[in-house]
């Protein structure tokens, strides 16, 4: 029997990284806005802990991304209005 | 003086979860319902009357901004914060022209909800005041 390696795989930003992949590659329109939730729940409490610490901006940008990218999937894929 | 009422409006359930946590530390607030998208919002206000609407923006069947006239409309003496992840003057401005009093980012911490909250009820405390005391003459 073959004894399977783990591989480590080093997540840049842990605390809601996962679930925004998640989120992005989810094709089934059933499951998609509960990922997209999760991803952005995910985001949201790291924001919020961010914002009671020293500021990250590295990671506050790629947060920003991808609140981006979840806010037009919410638009294309899930129907929410368009904003103004 | 009564307790100032909180709807909150947003579509994510750890954020409206947050929100009401922060207020419901608070003894002069109650939070009074929540909603998950503008229209469920309008329904909700015309019943429990909020003294206070925490709105997100971006929210499935109608955005924050799309409902906050309407608010305004059904509880002309109501407070409304935007509270949303979309900065900038762009949204500031659209905030401005839809009735509503402030804007917090999703990015600070979410007690701002509350310092905001006591600004902006400030005024509102004397005249409510004054209409409990000519309510009981």
């Amino acid at each position: 029997m073959t004894e399977q390696e783990t591989i480590p795989i080093t997540m840049k930003y842990p605390h809601w990284q996962r679930e925004f992949e998640a989120a992005l590659v989810d094709g089934d329109p059933n499951t998609l806005r509960q990922r997209v939730d999760a991803a952005e729940a995910a985001l949201f409490l790291r924001s919020q802990a961010l914002a009671g610490s020293a500021p990250d901006s590295l990671e506050q940008q790629a947060i920003a991304d991808a609140v981006r990218t979840l806010r037009g999937i919410q638009r294309e894929k899930l129907g929410y209005p368009a904003l103004e | 003086m009564r307790k100032k009422r909180v709807l909150i409006v947003d579509d994510n359930f750890a954020v409206r979860s947050m929100v009401r946590q922060v207020f419901e530390l608070e003894p002069e607030f109650e939070v009074s319902g929540e909603a998950e998208n503008g229209v469920e919002a309008l329904h909700k206000a015309a019943t429990l009357k909020p003294d206070l609407i925490i709105l997100d923006l971006s929210m499935p069947l109608m955005t924050g901004l799309d409902a906050a006239p309407q608010l305004m409309e059904i509880l002309p003496a109501a407070r409304i914060i935007l509270f949303t992840v979309e900065e900038g003057n762009e949204v500031e401005r659209l905030a401005r022209v839809g009735g509503i009093h402030a804007v917090v980012s999703k990015q600070q911490v979410a007690s701002e909800l509350v310092s905001q909250a006591h600004a902006l009820l400030a005024f509102l405390s004397e005249d409510d005041d004054s209409e409990d005391l000519r309510d009981a003459s």
